[in-house]
């Protein structure tokens, strides 16, 4: 296999990243980690007339935590990083298991959150648990920058709210709240290197027996991730029994639209929506990490 | 030797027994039996090892060839001359430039062009080829050439390419049928009509490819009008013989050498394009070309599993023996034969091995379709119908209320007897491997204990340790191999012809001829798979190297033992039947003080009498019935082999976890255990990747939608289950050392035992491979439907979207 | 970085890399990827193309310490890198203590996954010196291998990891 000819350029700021996107034109893309991009090329999907490699803004690689932003994640942050890294895990451990579980080692240590968003495929693993977690990416532009909440953020199948040419997502942020516990259950047909047939995200802020609140998102099941929220609101202010998750189940088997492909039907997919959908929001009751 | 005293046809011929062959009674082997360091583990896990895509030389090109994008269609028109005037094209070639000899690798059947002529049969078909400076340019180039085809109905689906309105894919075969296979034994109505219980079922296998790591590649350069090919194959020898006949060369003008190759498991037995194309773009530019496929294109070129559709029926008495069984198949050809005639009667002959009954009826219809060639993969046409068998006798065993285990202990085929198709089976512990994977699995304590979710099954199989005849009718021994001690005795060069693709066989030969010389396996050098350099040999197939190309190495390394210990005897001033030869100490039997080392009798032979050298051939007896079909499944030894698994269903995914697989296997003397082992686990990491994930799957215009490692799912290291290696003792008298196959033996028993561990765990049978969690999970839906559950559904629910 | 066009216009870019402790300035295209540079133009064929989407691992290759399929990496993306290939593994002629354990345990059958394997394996010993068997899993989940079911290979690792260095 083959990549077509392009230009290459690695910018040493952010401004002269976007700078030279602006000059480009839309033709040129943002080269992050490449796993989705290169393959993409390989298969004949893409031709950029230029890569922009962000591989010298080190200050996107960041992890850390801001007591007034939250957990701050610069957009080159490989899904490895995100997993092993100790403020991920002290504060949403949910998400570092949600990039542990991505294809396998190699694509971890190159592949990054900004580029599995900005790919922005409807089975990516990260988007249903930070939009669970309520996280906003900020995106940089020629004008300045702007905040999407990364529940808005995805406009269709592949497409996305940044403006191609113009803009480049800097950072991923989750914001301090009171959730009480989060989880990922993403169900592949192997236990490496799968893509989600079905992912569900839940996070849930409990007062003793009680929900007081839940946000749940569905991925793999909608041309974009999808909020659940009729099925928030099954289980928003009441006590927790099991009849109850399970109706919150099969109640968010109304919010997605599954198509049937080669690695499940519509059909399966909606049984697994209500199974999984009522575990997560188990595990996120009663396992106490968020 | 007591033969079974059951009724079926007298058999035409005897078990082959080695001369010297008797089982010893004794076993203290000084090589054979260890577990010796392969011999090539250095280059291996250093990266020296030089598959054929890593070979460079002088002046190389590279080539690849133009596929078509069609299932089936007529070519109009090909214009290459775009394509010629890329930079870097150095040569564009269709089939005007190549001999129109059709070929194919049953001789039978050779219904293949090196370039498609006429039509496009299948999406991956071969259209033209270029050779070009670089890789990237040839890809560019076959871009760029325009070729206008005409659309034809396409034949998709094999279960239709039979009716009389199809599209016929090849002129010559009506009703696209390849092969047509109708044999029967014994009377199976009459078996029928004695039966106390009767059942038909119907099973599905599924389309699966080996998935080789390494892809196919080729190299080829002339010099003085004679061809050298170096190709990732498992036989130098059908390549040389296919190519030198496209070509109408003497086959002494054609060289083919396998270097490293990265795994072949049936799909490298076969020149492919890269081969013949390969060869006139060398000689049309004068330099080498080196060809190749990626990931995509070995896919499309296939010549993997044939998806099968059993139909069996038997009848059983009421202790559960069987009385008959017919056994009624459709399998998926694709557009061209490959091995498949082979795989078309593996099918059904293999179905007389594993238990004993005398009536037996089998039908095969093998179609073409206009899809990838199928061809043999690891067990060649046994694994789907052993899984389909298997279900079957549980099925049976669930309605006469007999132990699965206890069923199959009850039919299993005993040593000495012959198949009612006229197998002759030597040594079987079939029994014994059925005892020790009850014993090993802790089978009575788990069989309906376990809790809910949780399920046990068994299924068993066996297979061939060698074909008794080769791929085209030759009188040719089916291996030969040569030992060249050095002159100085301080190492031995065994040249062979065996092929050795990742099981070892370098390795295992090696330890034979050490073992057959009385010399040391850590001095033992080998040049193999080389038709110039090494001895003829069949190749890597149908599990036959331990035992045929060992045989004609320990012949070689007797003679060299017996030279040798003649010298010694001269030279000691004793009788050379006083003396013995272990691990390059030659010795006195009855006074061991009298030593004369390996190294010198060999030199002074050497100075007296030149070089010492030891030959061995080998052809295994004539074997088998007289009727259509009956060379294949003759062997001159069978192995055996029970499975059992232990699975945990997810009962609202349906997602199957297999926790242990117990694999017991009647292998024969063991050569090296730690290959032995390794090859079964192996075996069996396959049959698990066909039952649980693999399958091929196509679009409505007959283009492969999963292409890739990704969505082509076979089995990663957090996928596996434990699994546990054991062997039976056993001894084959028609073999060297009492040897028998592995390599393909523990892949047929899997799928069916999975099944059946579902079957146990849920009360539910899939039917159809692979056994996936969806499939599960609506048997599970329709189980709790039929039993008067309210079973919620998913598609009547309220829809929030719009 | 700089780059000079060539006759058709494609741009060259000049890199530095260290590749098994080796410093080269190889001129490559944008286009170029990591394992074909390593494998023609430096002629290390040891890391092999099983499937070039970065589904099989049989590329891997340690960029700045961690396992990466080199096939999804562009030649320029290594500039300033380190990179160690199979080739780079055994020192001054004396195999690794992993080298050694796939050979004693009978690891390799086959030998084409074997490079990426190694290397996962490597990767992981130096971060997580004594894994539990779930982990060494883990680690070379993305090395396909057809020929061994993986059972030697997981044994080799967790040896190996017994063994001092």
């Amino acid at each position: 296999m083959y990549l077509p000819d392009f230009d290459y350029y690695t910018p040493e700021s952010l401004t002269e990243a976007t700078g030279l996107l602006v000059r480009l034109g839309p033709s040129a893309m943002v080269l992050a980690g490449g796993t989705d991009i290169l393959v993409k090329m390989k298969n004949g999907l893409l031709a950029p007339s230029a890569l922009v490699s962000l591989k010298n803004l080190h200050e996107l690689r960041r992890i850390r935590w801001e007591d007034d932003r939250g957990l701050v994640i610069g957009a080159l942050a490989t899904h490895n990083e995100i997993s092993n890294s100790a403020a991920a895990q002290e504060r949403f451990l949910s998400l570092s298991e949600a990039a542990h579980k991505l294809a396998n080692n190699q694509v971890r240590n190159r592949g990054t959150i900004g580029g599995n968003l900005v790919n922005a495929i409807p089975s990516a693993d990260l988007p249903p648990i930070l939009i669970a977690l309520g996280a906003y990416v900020t995106l940089a532009g020629p004008d300045g920058g702007r905040t999407v909440q990364v529940e808005n953020f995805f406009t269709g199948v592949s497409s996305c709210a940044i403006e191609p040419g113009r803009e480049i997502l800097t950072e991923v942020v989750i914001p301090p709240q009171e959730t009480t516990g989060s989880t990922y259950i993403k169900f592949g047909l192997r236990r490496s290197g799968a893509l989600a047939v079905v992912g569900v995200a839940a996070a849930v802020t409990m007062d003793g027996d009680t929900v007081r609140d839940a946000r749940i998102c569905l991925g793999a099941v909608y041309k974009t991730p999808t909020r659940a929220v009729q099925a928030e609101q099954v289980i928003i202010g009441k006590r927790w029994t099991g009849e109850l998750l399970e109706q919150a189940g099969r109640t968010a088997v109304g919010c997605c639209l599954p198509i049937s492909d080669i690695r499940g039907s519509a059909e399966y997919r909606r049984d697994l929506v209500r199974v999984l959908t009522r575990r997560a929001l188990k595990r996120a009751i009663t396992e106490g990490h968020v | 030797m007591s033969r079974s005293t059951r009724t079926g046809p007298k058999p035409a011929v005897q078990v082959c027994l080695h001369p010297g062959l008797q089982e010893p009674a004794e076993k203290d082997y000084a090589v054979i039996g260890k577990s010796k360091p392969k011999i090539d583990g250095r280059e291996k896990v250093t990266g020296q090892a030089r598959y054929t895509a890593d070979l460079k030389f002088p002046n190389m090109l590279y080539g690849k060839i133009l596929t078509s994008p069609h299932a089936h269609a007529r070519i109009l028109s090909i214009d290459t001359s775009e394509a010629e005037k890329i930079p870097g094209v150095k040569a564009v070639i269709t089939h005007k430039d190549v001999p129109a000899l059709k070929y194919g690798i049953s001789p039978a059947r050779w219904d293949e062009n090196i370039f498609c002529i006429d039509t496009v049969k299948f999406v991956g078909d071969k259209v033209a080829a270029v050779a070009c400076l670089d890789e990237e340019t040839c890809y560019k180039a076959l871009k760029a050439i325009k070729v206008e085809y005409e659309a034809l109905p396409a034949v998709l689906d094999p279960l239709h390419a039979m009716d009389e309105d199809a599209p016929r894919i090849h002129p010559e075969y009506p009703r696209n049928i390849n092969t047509e296979i109708h044999q029967n034994f014994g009377d199976v109505e009459e078996a029928f009509r004695k039966a106390a219980y009767v059942r038909t079922d119907l099973f599905i296998g599924n389309r699966a490819y080996q998935a080789p790591m390494e892809p196919h590649t080729a190299t080829s350069i002339w010099q003085d009008g004679k061809l050298t090919v170096y190709s990732s194959t498992q036989s130098p020898h059908y390549f040389q013989y296919y190519i030198a006949r496209e070509f109408g060369l003497p086959m002494g003008d054609v060289r083919v050498i396998k270097t490293y190759v990265g795994g072949g498991f049936g799909g490298k037995l076969e020149p492919t394009g890269l081969e013949f194309a390969g060869a006139v773009l060398a000689r049309l530019t004068g330099r080498p070309v080196k060809m190749f496929y990626d990931r995509a294109e070995m896919f499309a070129h296939n010549r993997g599993r044939h998806r099968q559709y059993m139909k069996l029926t038997t009848g059983v008495d009421a202790d559960g023996r069987i009385l008959g069984v017919h056994a009624d198949f459709i399998m998926d050809g694709g557009a061209y034969t490959s091995l498949g005639i082979a795989t078309a009667y593996y099918a059904g002959a293999m179905l007389t091995l594993t238990y004993d009954f005398i009536n037996y009826r089998f039908d095969m219809h093998r179609v073409y379709t206009n899809l990838p060639a199928c061809g043999a993969q690891r067990g060649h046409g046994a694994p789907q119908p052993r899984y389909a068998f298997e279900a079957h006798l549980d099925n049976i065993a669930k309605e006469l209320g007999i132990d699965p285990l206890e069923l199959r202990l009850r039919n299993a085929r005993r040593p000495n007897t012959i198949t009612p198709n006229e197998f002759v089976v030597n040594s079987c512990e079939m029994a014994a491997c059925l005892e020790q994977a009850r014993k090993a699995s802790g089978w009575a304590d788990k069989k309906g204990k376990l809790p809910a979710g949780r399920g046990i099954g068994v299924a068993a199989g066996s297979f061939v340790s060698g074909a008794g005849y080769p791929i085209y009718r030759t009188d040719l021994p089916h291996s030969a191999a040569m030992i060249k001690v050095a002159e100085d005795g301080t190492a031995a060069t065994l040249y062979t012809g065996a092929v050795d693709i990742g099981q070892g066989s370098d390795t295992i030969l090696c330890q034979m001829a050490a073992e057959a010389m009385g010399y040391t396996y850590e001095q033992m050098k080998i040049v193999a798979a080389d038709t110039e350099t090494t001895p003829h040999d069949l190749g890597a197939y149908a599990s036959r190297q331990t035992l045929m190309s060992g045989a004609a190495v320990k012949q070689a390394g007797e003679e060299v033992r017996k030279q040798l210990l003649e010298m010694a005897g001269e030279m000691l001033n004793l009788p050379s039947e006083r003396l013995n030869v272990r691990s390059g100490k030659i010795f006195a039997k009855d006074d061991p003080a009298v030593a004369l080392s390996f190294e010198a009798a060999a030199r002074t032979f050497f100075v007296k009498k030149g070089p010492l050298v030891g030959r061995g051939a080998y052809t295994p007896p004539r074997l088998g019935g007289k009727f259509k079909g009956a060379p294949v499944g003759t062997s001159p030894a069978y192995s055996f082999a029970a499975q059992v698994s232990e699975v945990e269903i997810d009962e609202e995914t349906g997602e199957v976890a297999v926790l242990d697989v117990w694999d017991v296997h009647d292998c024969g003397q063991v050569i090296n255990p730690a290959l032995l082992h390794a090859q079964v686990h192996g075996a069996l990491y396959m049959g698990m990747g066909e039952s649980i994930w693999e399958e091929v799957r196509f679009d409505a215009k007959g283009k492969i939608l999963n292409p890739t490692l990704g969505e082509y799912r076979i089995p990663t290291a957090l996928d596996m289950p434990r699994m546990h290696s054991i062997l039976v003792p056993s001894y084959e008298p028609a073999a060297p050392w009492g040897v028998k196959e592995v390599g393909e033996g523990a892949t047929i028993p899997t799928m069916g035992c999975y099944r059946n561990a579902i079957f146990d765990a849920m009360g539910v049978s899939v039917n159809s491979l692979p056994l996936t969690a969806e499939k599960v999970w609506a048997a599970l839906r329709e189980k709790r439907k039929a039993g008067g559950e309210d079973v919620w559904d998913p598609m009547a629910c309220e829809c929030f979207l719009k | 970085m700089q780059a000079i066009a060539d006759k058709q216009g494609i741009k060259r870019y000049l890199i530095n890399l260290t590749v098994n402790g080796d410093e080269y300035s190889p001129v490559v295209k944008g286009n170029t990827l990591l394992v074909n540079l390593l494998r023609d133009e430096l002629d290390l064929t040891g890391t092999k193309k099983g499937c070039e989407l970065g589904d099989c691992g049989s590329c891997t290759v340690l960029m700045d310490d961690k396992p990466v399929d080199s096939c999804l990496v562009l030649a320029l993306e290594a500039d300033g890198c380190e990179i160690v290939t199979i080739e780079g593994v055994a020192q001054n002629g004396e195999l690794d203590r992993l080298q050694r354990s796939f050979i004693d345990n009978a690891a390799i059958q086959c030998g084409y996954c074997t490079p990426g394997m190694i290397l996962s394996a490597k990767a992981l010993l130096a971060r997580n010196p004594h894994p539990t068997e779930p982990e060494v899993r883990e680690a070379i989940a993305g090395n396909l291998c057809r020929c061994t079911g993986y059972v030697n290979i997981v044994k080799a690792v967790l040896e190996a990891a017994e063994v001092k260095e």
